[in-house]
């Protein structure tokens, strides 16, 4: 029912409805990343809550070659789940909609965080989960635990027992 | 705050007041588990609230992507140790909901049945240390009974006091017999009474009352711009509750009521959690009434587990609320990503606007009574 709406935003480029016997989830968006606040404003009016937010390392992804954060909303009163999918190409940042919904503050915080995604007007950005002083971004597809001590001493174990060895 | 010894520091605001910082934990037994509160106090009164999290961070959603999604099984019941079971269940109804798989009856009945055990025994530990927590021991003692008594009968089907790993893809892995039907009547039985008694001890107590009446009020419109769920939101007047609104198992079919009340404060959450126990008792008798013979596990199950690409979302009901598992797979063995969407984080990072404002004493109320589970939030 929001899918019109939507439509007639600029920056909102596709929508298709989805199975949701298979999918559990009723629409599925694509937006430009400057097109969200807007898109979150839309979706706050009409009475729906942001259910999650999440991101996609899928650089190594062919035909892809990018970030995609994933905005899902639903609702209260009604079953309907919509999903807005944003591309982000190269260093590009997400936009915040933490000043539309307050709890996609910690969110894109953790998006920061995990993925290394840079979120433009977000109030406080810096790390959630990992220590602050951290060193890298988990989950992307290429991280290499740089930071921790564990593998520098499994290293050193390995190689005094290969010279116990000999 | 005389337990532990937390760090304090004195600064000076733009007005020249003198505000205190204080850190309510890493340690803190009112913070179950290892949440800190970054408290900017004038007095005893709150100004700001920063919650700190992370300290538990596990990993899980990394260790999804290293390995295949039966192996990633006994992960989802260490993310909420107190239900387990409602995860576990929860993540093996995602993976068939992508895979189409059907899952034979007596199943979906053991499901819902140990299911909401599961939830009561949750909701009972939270009433114990909730009431730990404003200061009454007895009540504390009654709650763990209970729960130890529902841990009893789980572990005699699964082997396992809290981390589960009951469910499979298409069934559980292991038939209830009659001794284990027998011993839920039972319990059911003996549970109706012993609310009544807990209603006398907790929701009847004066002092109770004084210190959660009207104290940590979360409305419905904090729940709108925070996506909140679970009692906090149903405290509210809102009545939403997944195993109502997008039925999974054999929810549909089986008649139970959402408890809700209207303030929002604390009193509203208990009272709210309270009368959840009493519609699973409900649910778990309806099922004990009507669960069939058969097998319990699906015939044809495919020995690859690989959902079709794309996004894939499926929720279920915690015992803390929405509990949501957001899979994006690329048609391989392995998720390329899998999303944790789970209730206390959304619970915590409303923090910020319910505690200020409120006294240092009430902060423990408050955070008792959204019922966190530290390692849910930092996964």
């Amino acid at each position: 029912m929001i899918g019109g709406d939507l439509g007639r935003l600029a920056g909102v480029c596709a929508s298709s409805e989805q199975d949701y016997a298979t999918r559990g989830y009723h629409g599925l968006h694509e937006a430009a990343a400057e097109a969200m606040p807007e898109v979150a404003a839309l979706f706050r009016a009409a009475g729906y809550h942001l259910e999650n937010l999440t991101c996609l390392d899928q650089r190594a992804v062919e035909e892809m070659g990018c970030f995609s954060i994933i905005y899902q909303f639903g609702r209260y009163d009604d079953l309907d789940r919509q999903l807005v999918c944003v591309k982000l190409t190269g260093d590009q940042p997400a936009i915040s909609i933490a000043s539309v919904f307050p709890g996609a503050d910690w969110y894109e915080r953790e998006v920061f965080d995990m993925h290394g995604v840079g979120v433009e007007g977000h109030p406080d950005l810096k790390r959630i989960l990992m220590p602050l002083d951290y060193i890298g971004h988990p989950l992307r597809k290429d991280f290499v635990d740089q930071d921790s001590l564990r593998h520098q001493l499994s290293g050193v174990v390995l190689e005094e027992e290969a010279e116990g060895d000999q | 705050m005389t337990t532990a010894a937390p760090t304090m520091e004195l600064v000076p605001d733009e007005e020249d007041r003198e505000t205190y910082i204080l850190n309510m934990g890493p340690q803190h037994p009112s913070t179950h588990g290892v949440l800190r509160l970054r408290l900017h106090l004038e007095g005893e009164r709150i100004l700001a609230c920063e919650p700190v999290i992370g300290y538990a961070h596990r990993a899980h959603e990394k260790m999804a992507e290293n390995r295949d999604y039966l192996q990633f099984l006994p992960n989802t019941s260490r993310l909420d140790y107190l239900s387990g079971m409602i995860y576990n269940l929860g993540y093996c109804q995602a993976i068939e909901k992508a895979m189409q798989i059907e899952v034979p009856e007596r199943a979906e009945y053991i499901r819902l049945i140990v299911g909401e055990l599961n939830r009561i025994s949750s909701h009972m530990l939270w009433m114990g240390t909730y009431l730990l927590d404003l200061g009454g021991i007895t009540a504390f003692l009654y709650g763990f009974d209970d729960r130890e008594k529902i841990l009893d009968l789980l572990d005699y089907v699964t082997g396992s006091r809290l981390t589960y790993s009951y469910g499979r893809f298409g069934g559980v892995t292991m038939d209830v017999d009659e001794v284990f039907l027998r011993n839920v009547a039972d319990f059911c039985d003996y549970f109706k009474k012993r609310l009544v008694e807990i209603h006398k001890l907790v929701t009847g107590n004066v002092i109770f009352r004084h210190r959660t009446r009207g104290v940590g009020v979360m409305g419905a419109d904090l729940g709108i711009s925070y996506g909140l769920t679970g009692p906090c939101l149903r405290a509210a007047g809102v009545a939403r509750d997944v195993r109502k609104d997008e039925p999974y198992g054999i929810y549909d079919r089986l008649e139970f009521d959402i408890p809700t009340e209207e303030e929002g404060d604390c009193f509203g959450r208990h009272m709210v959690r309270m009368s959840e126990m009493e519609q699973s008792i409900r649910l778990i008798e309806q099922g004990l009434r009507d669960i069939p013979d058969g097998p319990v596990m699906a015939a044809k199950v495919p020995k690859r587990i690989r959902p079709p690409a794309g996004d894939h979302y499926f929720a279920v009901e915690s015992a803390r609320g929405h509990f949501g598992i957001y899979i994006h797979s690329d048609g391989s063995d392995v998720p390329l990503r899998l999303k944790l969407r789970t209730p206390s984080f959304v619970s915590v990072s409303t923090m910020p606007v319910v505690l200020p404002g409120t006294l240092l004493a009430d902060t423990v109320a408050i955070l008792g009574s959204i019922d966190i589970i530290i390692s849910e939030i930092d996964r």
